[in-house]
């Protein structure tokens, strides 16, 4: 873990795959973002956390395209994806949309789809060939602990199966960072354990990852960054120990007694 | 095949007499009400009226009947096509309404009265086609109403000439045949004089062929059992002919078209006793 | 006439009402896809008039509308009534049955749930290849009973040919009915109805059997 955080550390300027600038977004009247900035670097593992309603997931909703941000930049790798509210042309959105791999927390894979055909499919339609495709898919799926299922239907897998599917459905496009919206939320208390494995042992790899999740103690042990929102702002930031360990604003103290509890 | 038909008829006539409060021995003189059946589209003799309710001569003349015998007329419009079946359901009491009388409605067990009306089945060509003849119609397509005397005919004593037209086509009613010819979709249509008479009278362009391809006489269907019903209105109408009123409402300007073929207005008042002892067999 | 004769001179009329039967599903099931999606349209006044269209076509008699595309164009313009009337037939039907099938059809692609749409778009799936890829395939699976519901109406819905003189297996029973002053073929006709409609559910059963593998 350590390593890990001094390599991101040395890399922090050069390469920052996402970059969020006061980004703003209201619901009606109803106003969820309120001036959020953020960086992503490469190699880094963020996790984000707060109580229902703080905005986490639509900060990682807007980060890819499936809400549209009131104001504000969002750049990617440097590149303007919105520009001060702004959004740039679809084919740069497009071009963006390459370089983030999303896992929702209702995992939505592909009901009609085989587990192959879940992971294989996405590729093949961005040009890469058959063949390849599904060769690589049967590697990611190895690499979940799918070995076997690949010609299984979603609807016979479990939670935790289903979401490891999604997983690897997301690594199969060669993301550069990988959003998860809160993933173990959906699953039963005993299928946690093997979802939070696979994101632990990605984090290994190096994989740059944001997190939206309410796993208090995955989150201290795999991210090397904590950010606490409530309100629509972020209250808080910093190296999972001091968040937690010695966190200094008293809203994130209640909330993290809240949840000890 | 006959047996089922009466099986299926006597079915349906122990259906309705089950729904139906019947009692009466003598079903003439208890009887308070008629319920007349007819064509509601076959001007001049049954037809909605400009008032909104049914007239023609027919529903004329069956006025006149109840009033005499102090029934409280009810005029129901069948479908015509399922005429028969409506009769036997009780949903009226005859069917009265130019109807040609057929062999086969005696066969199944029809009573049917006196007839009272010479009919002509003629074709109506548009005007401008040239058509003078049933002959230059061959390979031609003929509209024919569903249910009509015409379109037996064409099934039967006259399907030598139905077989040399392209086709025969049946509309259910005699205003989509018209429509038919006028929007040249058909080349002529087969129908009762009367009805070719009114129609051409009111729509330009077309023209009746004058060659008369089927004598046919009309006559009122009643129940299989209702002999004395049939013999009361038979009578009836006798006495109409007799006072006069027969005459009266025949003279009426909407009937100059079918005046000429009533019956009882150009034959003697012993007219057609054979059909009458046909209807009673 | 015998039983024979009549089941000949129907199954005659039989074939226009397979007829009418195939060409209306054959236009009607991708038209309603058509007016589903107008109906759906993000542009207000495309999904009014079609919503209003979708509204007069389910809201009046089949049987009506049958007559206004047959007559309507005489009486409107003095255009001549075609002669060959499976073409106003199939017309009116497909129409009609367009309608109903793109309320289905709306239904269908409505209950998908949005996170399938979420998940397509973040792998970089064109709108058309989510359509047709991940959601048609999907509402298909959904709307098949409803789909199979039509269709046996449809079946029963050919009859209606006869008011503008279609000379389809029902028209014909009909008038071999009145030659003979009997009710046999009538019977005859419900037979085959039946017989047609124990056929299309068959199918529909097997259709649905093949899209069972998932849930």
């Amino acid at each position: 873990m350590a390593e890990n955080k001094n390599n991101s550390a040395e890399k922090a300027k050069a390469s920052s795959i996402l970059e969020i600038r006061s980004l703003q977004k209201a619901f009606g009247g109803h106003v969820v973002l309120k001036d959020i900035s953020l960086s992503v670097e490469r190699g880094n593992v963020i996790s984000i956390i707060g109580p229902s309603g703080s905005g986490k997931s639509t900060l990682l909703r807007c980060a890819s395209f499936l809400e549209t941000a009131d104001g504000g930049d969002i750049l990617y790798d440097g590149k303007y994806a919105m520009h001060d509210g702004v959004y740039a042309s679809k084919a740069e959105l497009n071009r963006c949309r390459t370089r983030f791999g999303l896992v929702f927390q209702n995992f939505n894979l592909f009901p009609h789809y085989s587990v192959l055909r879940n992971v294989s499919e996405p590729p093949i339609i961005h040009g890469v060939d058959k063949e390849t495709a599904r060769e690589r898919a049967m590697e990611l799926l190895k690499k979940m602990g799918l070995d076997g299922k690949e010609n299984a239907y979603p609807f016979q897998l479990s939670g935790g199966q289903q979401q490891r599917v999604a997983i690897a459905r997301a690594l199969a496009l060669n993301p550069e960072v990988l959003y998860f919206d809160e993933p173990t939320s959906a699953l039963d208390p005993e299928l946690t354990g093997e979802v939070l494995k696979v994101i632990k042992q990605l984090a290994e790899d190096k994989m740059t990852m944001v997190v939206v999740t309410h796993e208090m103690p995955f989150a201290r042990a795999v991210s090397n960054h904590v950010i606490f929102m409530d309100g629509g702002v972020i209250v808080e930031e910093g190296h999972p120990e001091a968040v937690f360990g010695n966190p200094t604003q008293e809203r994130t103290r209640q909330f993290l007694r809240n949840y000890q509890r | 095949m006959k047996k089922i038909l009466s099986i299926a008829l006597a079915l349906t006539m122990l259906l309705a007499l089950g729904v139906t409060a019947f009692a009466a021995d003598d079903p003439v003189a208890d009887r308070t009400s008629f319920v007349m059946g007819i064509d509601p589209e076959y001007p001049p003799f049954s037809y909605l009226g400009d008032d909104g309710n049914y007239t023609g001569f027919d529903v004329e003349v069956c006025q006149a009947v109840c009033d005499l015998l102090g029934w409280k007329l009810e005029v129901f419009g069948v479908n015509w096509d399922e005429k028969l079946v409506q009769l036997d359901s009780m949903e009226c009491d005859c069917v009265w309404s130019g109807m040609t009388i057929l062999d086969s409605m005696k066969e199944a067990g029809y009573v049917i009265s006196e007839p009272y009306y010479d009919n002509t089945q003629v074709l109506v060509v548009k005007a401008d086609s040239g058509f003078a003849s049933s002959e230059d119609l061959a390979g031609k397509v003929v509209a024919v109403q569903l249910g009509t005397s015409g379109e037996a005919l064409l099934n039967g004593d006259l399907s030598d000439l139905a077989a040399t037209f392209e086709n025969v086509i049946t509309c259910d009613s005699f205003l989509k045949c018209f429509t038919e010819l006028e929007g040249n979709a058909v080349d002529a249509v087969f129908v009762d004089l009367p009805v070719a008479a009114s129609y051409v009278a009111k729509h330009d362009g077309l023209n009746v062929i004058d060659e008369n391809l089927g004598a046919e006489q009309y006559g009122i269907a009643f129940r299989s059992g209702d002999e004395a019903l049939c013999e009361a209105v038979d009578a009836a109408v006798q006495e109409l002919v007799e006072n006069g009123t027969y005459a009266e409402i025949a003279a009426k300007e909407e009937y100059a078209d079918i005046v000429n073929n009533l019956l009882f207005l150009s034959e003697t008042e012993e007219a057609a006793p054979e059909a009458e002892a046909e209807a009673a067999a | 006439m015998s039983l024979m004769t009549m089941i000949i001179k129907m199954s005659e009329g039989l074939s226009k009402t397979c007829a009418i039967f195939f060409l209306t599903l054959l236009f009607s099931l991708p038209l309603g896809m058509i007016v589903a999606l107008l109906r759906m349209s993000k542009i207000k006044i495309v999904s009014a008039v079609t919503r209003f269209i979708i509204t007069i076509l389910r809201g009046t008699p089949l049987m009506l509308q049958l007559l206004a595309v047959t007559y309507g164009p005489y009486y409107l313009f003095g255009a001549n009534v075609a002669r060959n009337k499976l073409i106003p037939v199939v017309i009116a039907f497909s129409i009609n049955y367009a309608a109903y099938f793109a309320e289905i059809y709306r239904g269908g692609i409505e209950s998908i749930p949005v996170g399938q749409y979420e998940a397509a778009e973040v792998l970089g799936y064109t709108k058309f290849q989510t359509f047709m890829r991940i959601i048609l395939p999907q509402v298909i699976k959904r709307i098949m009973p409803s789909v199979t519901n039509e269709v046996v109406t449809l079946v029963k819905d050919t009859s209606m040919a006869f008011t503008v003189s279609y000379q389809e297996m029902f028209t014909i029973g009909k008038q071999i009915a009145n030659s003979q002053t009997s009710f046999m073929p009538f019977l005859v006709a419900g037979a085959f109805y039946y017989i047609f409609n124990v056929i299309v559910d068959w199918v529909m059963g097997r259709i649905e059997k093949r899209l069972d593998y998932y849930r």
